[in-house]
């Protein structure tokens, strides 16, 4: 049974669980799945596995304490300390995947902005690569150093009674907004460096269009 | 007290049990701490045999796989691998060398 059948089985039997158990296992189960560096596949094999269990012992009037231990996160950390590392093989295909959407998406909306606004403004075809390079390592970086902030705030908030959301959503906030000044900055000082390509709104839409069918070609393939 | 120095005591042997357990019958974790409770092995909570189940795996000594179980959903069976009968092997030497000489030091102590 692939990981993706295994979620689909986990989500169904999650319902069954007392709303005590549902919550102590919802919280192992996040911050086991937070672990993106870890085998999607074998933590999915165990996360299962410990379902069942709890599945199990829930009959005979058990709780999750009881049979987990009252320190789940200590448990999650034993756990992850064990489970196998993702290959590399395989990460590099699902970001690689997730950035080719981006680009293709953003091609699309640049084509069709680009077709709507032309009648009523003049806007600028010409493309500066080394430009649009320097502007897209600026995002890039902003976006994951916002993803790992975020993830690392979501993990912090794990297995605590008191947790303080407002001031993590505010921090979260803040950082976003920051980074998002920089980005804008960024993108209208730097300065138009390199050869220059005209770049117009049919080639824009074309070039999106063609990456995202092979992504979802790629997608449909690897399915089949 | 009385239960941090068993589940010390135990934290050395537990992965041989949990082999021994293995090599009788395939079973699944939950059937594994049934046994391992009515064998009179209170480990600390249930859940502890899953991180030993993952590194048995690990080093190649046990294999999970899917089927159904009796009661009829799939369950992951574990089965010892041939490394994992030798790793038996070795730690049952080694437990044989070993409680003979402590069984004689500490039951000998009432009789002194």
């Amino acid at each position: 049974m692939n990981a993706k059948k295994l979620i689909e089985e986990n989500n169904l039997k999650r319902e069954r669980l007392t709303p005590q158990n549902e919550a102590y296992y919802s919280d192992l189960l996040l911050y086991i799945r937070l672990q993106f560096s870890l085998s999607e596949q074998q933590s999915e094999e165990v996360l299962m596995e410990l379902l069942d269990h709890l599945l199990d012992g829930q009959k005979v009037g058990q709780t999750a304490v009881e049979i987990f231990g009252d320190d789940p996160k200590r448990f999650a950390d034993q756990l992850i300390e064990q489970l196998p590392k993702e290959e590399k093989r395989q990460l590099i295909p699902f970001f690689g995947g997730i950035i080719a959407t981006i680009i293709g998406w953003f091609l699309i909306i640049r084509g069709f902005l680009f077709l709507l606004l032309s009648p009523f403004t003049e806007v600028k075809t010409m493309v500066y690569p080394l430009s649009s390079i320097c502007i897209a390592f600026v995002i890039a970086g902003f976006v994951i150093f916002t993803i790992v902030l975020i993830l690392k705030l979501i993990k912090r908030s794990f297995f605590k009674e008191k947790d303080n959301t407002t001031k993590s959503s505010i921090l979260a906030g803040v950082v976003a907004a920051f980074g998002m000044a920089v980005v804008l900055l960024v993108a209208k000082f730097m300065p138009e460096i390199g050869p220059a390509y005209d770049f117009s709104w049919w080639a824009s839409i074309l070039g999106g269009g063609v990456i995202l069918l092979i992504r979802y070609g790629s997608k449909k393939f690897k399915s089949m | 007290m009385n239960m941090s120095i068993r589940s010390q005591l135990l934290k050395g042997i537990l992965d041989g049990c949990v082999l021994a357990v293995i090599e009788k019958e395939p079973v699944y974790g939950y059937e594994l701490s049934q046994k391992l409770l009515s064998i009179g092995l209170a480990e600390v909570s249930e859940g502890t045999i899953y991180p030993i189940l993952l590194r048995l795996q690990k080093n190649g000594l046990i294999r999970g796989e899917m089927r159904p179980s009796e009661s009829g959903p799939n369950r992951k069976y574990y089965f010892l691998t041939k490394a994992g009968y030798e790793a038996l092997e070795t730690i049952t030497t080694e437990w044989k060398q070993l409680s003979k000489p402590v069984n004689e030091l500490l039951m000998g102590r009432r009789e002194g």
